[in-house]
């Protein structure tokens, strides 16, 4: 039966590997002191109880104002390979909030984590992605990671990851630092190594090597380059893939790449005009909204407009189309208005 | 009276138990140096008849004026029958007391220590409890000691005095055993109950008439230190009984735990819910970025098709223009190119006639041999008349000598036999010899070259009317005496100055 009497001993310690964290708010301080430990396993039990706490937010900013940014970037440069890859899952959950965001940039952590790319353990680089990816959700952080020139090394590492799962996630954080500053990106032969992306097995990446080629090409040097590299004729084969966003993807660098004559033009030789047609039918609205976008910037060149003019009332039919939401509908119809305007047009 | 704790001495007591006694309990301490007095316990208990004996510390709103209240000491007070197991479960508890026994109670004043037996009927609540003060003590003397009687303390005791309090105190007694067998008792028990007599210590001990006694002698080392008591454990005696709590004696599982279940559950659920519905409002928030980045993509795609169009129209103008202003710069300079050819022909047509008309003028087209008669034939034709003409310039200056030497000659003869008279005879001689001889005289000295040769010219002049012809023989005369050159210079220069002079 049970004592009345409060026992002597400490309570028992349901979780091993964690350590008993303080009450109320004494916890992240103390917290704070464990990782500075000299022992390892109470670096390390401390690192797992941290990680549980960073879920909530205000731990966060608690954490942050008590100074444990810089702990964990001490404790980056830790030998032991487990350490590690709890700082960085601590790091990565860290992130997913804004507030742990404002931290990265405030503490500069975004440097400290760089040297870790090349580490040896699959599992910290993979919490290292994760962390960037959530870094540049917002257009502070990816600028932060393009002002700190980390461009070049993650599309280096692309090439050589060999983990799908890793290519993914730089494939994410490429597509939104491209969004802000693609010039970097171009002078590291981004295209390139986008190009090979495009043709792998996992759909998932060819998905976002398309999105990154669109990102790429909205500067006028991205726009060139993917001509020279003659990217256009892979572009319009994946129009003809079997999964959906891959080809609304496809059609959307194709949109942004045929802006310029050289572009209209090798579009028109791998013959684009009839995938994109199809792909006007397609049950993803932004599909349809590349489609028409990129037919629009065909229908620009003489034989382009030729071939278009026939099919004139397929535009005539969406523009009087509607849409749940009154943004897209609104969006799909000028665009068929203006394709329908460029095919008539007589000089 | 004062409700207290029950001490393992007070069942001692409770062989005691006195009936028709109320229940009153004395305040006793364990370890404590009041003597506990013997008390009519189960009769009390049994008195009151409260029910459950566990839970019951406080008598009634009536005792709670020096109510000291037990806080540490494990026993309870009770009341009503103890049940046989809640014996055991008595000598369970205190079984597992802790080693050293603490009571502590609320600080109260003592109540007066003459009254040990408490009159509960004949004193009613209502009398004051005679505490024992020190201050209202009748014993403790109070003020100066020096002067005070010492009469009874000192030597015997007054007789008198003696006998009266003895009286006294026999009458109070008297008084007191009246009261008490007025005094109620228990009530007797209700039907079909009976009262029973219960042990409430911790130990229970087998109530017997006689005391089992039995002599027992212990004697300890000599030089040893008293060893410390040893628990007192009595003897086990008795039955042993055991009791099991069967399923679903106690409580249902199922049915006790569901309100915790759903609880835990819930609280699970809640959370999870939170979580999911962060995430999910996240994903939302990421889905309607994602289709307002595509709109916006695609009206960027619009931005920069116009832009292009643009560009491409604006550069298709400037290639136009450029190309017209060539047209017309070349337009210009070929007219330009025509004017000015038209004009160089115009200019450049009488070039050729107006050169030859002034190569011509300026006697570069010449007839060769015109060219080498005038070169070369006729300078030496002028150089051979020349000297022709020197040669009878010479002969005639010979002449011209002679004839002045002659006429010198004649002259001074003249002179010489004209001293005597003179004639004027140069009459003759028109003023050409008069003029030579004037200038011969005039200018002999001065010179003598040149008016000779005037003179020579003169008289050349004159001689030359009339003697040409001579001449012209004197000159083929004088022709291999003096150079013909000088002659024909002579005369050349004669007749020059003949010509001037007569010009």
């Amino acid at each position: 039966m049970a004592h009345s009497q409060n026992s002597m001993e400490f309570p028992v310690n349901i979780n091993t590997t964690q350590i008993t964290t303080a009450y109320g708010h004494r916890a992240l301080p103390k917290l704070k002191e464990e990782l500075q430990s000299e022992d390892l396993q109470t670096r390390q039990k401390a690192l797992m109880a941290l990680c549980d706490l960073m879920h909530d937010p205000e731990c966060i900013y608690k954490a942050m104002s008590i100074g444990c940014m810089e702990n964990l970037k001490v404790l980056l440069k830790d030998s032991n390979s487990m350490v590690r890859i709890k700082t960085t899952e601590v790091l990565y959950i860290t992130a997913s909030h804004s507030v742990g965001r404002y931290a990265f940039l405030e503490h500069d952590i975004v440097l400290a984590l760089s040297f870790l790319l090349n580490d040896l353990s699959p599992v910290c680089r993979g919490n290292l992605y994760k962390a960037y990816m959530q870094l540049v959700q917002v257009p502070r952080g990816a600028q932060e990671i393009i002002s700190k020139g980390l461009i070049s090394p993650l599309v280096w590492k692309l090439q050589v990851e060999r983990e799908e799962e890793f290519q993914e996630l730089i494939l994410d954080t490429l597509v939104l630092c491209l969004r802000e500053d693609a010039t970097e990106a171009l002078g590291s032969n981004v295209v390139l190594v986008l190009k090979q992306k495009l043709l792998s097995v996992n759909e998932n990446i060819r998905s976002k090597a398309a999105h990154a080629l669109l990102n790429v090409s909205i500067s006028r040097e991205g726009k060139k380059q993917v001509c020279k590299f003659d990217v256009i004729p892979i572009l319009v084969h994946l129009l003809k893939d079997p999964v959906e966003h891959v080809k609304s993807n496809a059609a959307g660098a194709l949109m942004f790449a045929t802006v310029i004559t050289e572009g209209k033009y090798a579009a028109l030789e791998a013959q684009a005009i009839s995938p994109l047609l199809e792909l006007l039918h397609s049950p993803m609205t932004v599909a349809r909204l590349n489609a028409t976008k990129a037919l629009t910037m065909l229908a620009e060149a003489p034989e382009g407009r030729k071939v278009l003019q026939v099919h004139v009332p397929t535009f005539r039919a969406m523009e009087v189309e509607s849409h749940e939401k009154p943004q897209v509908a609104e969006a799909l119809q000028r665009a068929a208005r203006i394709a329908v305007s460029v095919i008539e047009f007589k000089p | 009276r004062t409700p207290g704790c029950w001490a393992t001495d007070a069942a001692a007591a409770a062989g005691l138990c006195g009936a028709g006694s109320e229940p009153s309990v004395a305040p006793t301490s364990y370890a404590g140096n009041l003597p506990s007095r013997p008390l009519p316990l189960l009769s009390l208990l049994l008195a009151s008849g409260n029910p459950c004996p566990w839970h019951y510390l406080h008598l009634s709103g009536s005792h709670d004026t020096l109510a000291p209240t037990c806080v540490k000491a494990k026993l309870h007070r009770k009341r009503g029958s103890l049940p046989p197991d809640m014996t055991s479960a008595l000598t369970d508890g205190t079984s597992r007391a802790p080693s050293t026994y603490t009571y502590t109670s609320r600080p109260r004043a003592l109540p007066c220590q003459r009254s040990r037996y408490r009159d509960s009927l004949t004193q009613p609540d209502e009398e004051p409890m005679r505490y024992g003060n020190i201050m209202y003590d009748r014993r403790v003397i109070r003020g100066n000691t020096y002067a005070l009687q010492t009469g009874p303390l000192l030597g015997q005791p007054d007789s008198l005095e003696l006998q009266r309090q003895r009286e006294a105190k026999k009458r109070a007694l008297a008084r007191k055993q009246a009261q008490e067998q007025l005094r109620p008792q228990t009530p007797e028990p209700v039907e079909g109950r009976k009262h029973v007599d219960v042990q409430t210590e911790l130990y229970l001990e087998e109530i017997a008439d006689r005391v089992i006694e039995v002599d027992m002698e212990c004697q300890t080392d000599a030089f040893l230190d008293r060893p410390p008591t040893p628990l007192f454990i009595p003897a086990k005696t008795g039955k042993d009984v055991a009791t099991q709590i069967l399923e679903g004696e106690l409580f249902d599982f199922d049915l006790e735990v569901k309100p915790v279940l759903e609880v835990l559950v819930g609280k699970i659920i809640e959370q999870s819910l939170l979580e999911v519905m962060e995430e999910e409002e996240l994903a939302n928030l990421r889905a309607s970025q994602r289709e307002y980045e595509e709109l916006r993509n695609s009206e960027r795609a619009e931005v920069q098709r116009l832009e292009e169009q643009e560009r491409r129209h604006r550069e298709e103008k400037e290639r136009r223009k450029k190309q017209q202003w060539e047209i017309v710069h070349k337009h210009n300079e070929t007219s330009q190119k025509i004017a000015a050819r038209a004009f160089a022909q115009r200019y450049l047509a009488d070039l050729l006639p107006s050169v030859f008309g002034s190569l011509r003028d300026s006697g570069y087209f010449y007839d060769p041999i015109e060219r080498d008669i005038e070169i070369g034939f006729l300078p030496w034709l002028m150089n051979e008349v020349e000297k022709t003409m020197e040669y009878s310039m010479v002969g005639r200056t010979v002449l011209d000598m002679l004839i002045r030497e002659v006429v010198e000659k004649r002259l001074y003869m003249y002179e010489h036999k004209e001293e005597t008279h003179r004639s004027p005879e140069p009459e003759d001689e028109p003023g050409g010899p008069g003029a030579v001889t004037e200038s011969l005289e005039a200018s002999e000295f001065p010179e003598q070259s040149m008016s000779q040769t005037q003179g020579l010219l003169l008289d050349g002049d004159y001689v030359q009317r009339t003697t040409y012809d001579r001449r012209s023989s004197q000159e083929r005369k004088f022709m291999e005496e003096t150079e013909l050159l000088e002659q024909d210079e002579e005369s050349a220069m004669r007749k020059s100055l003949e010509e001037e002079e007569l010009s």
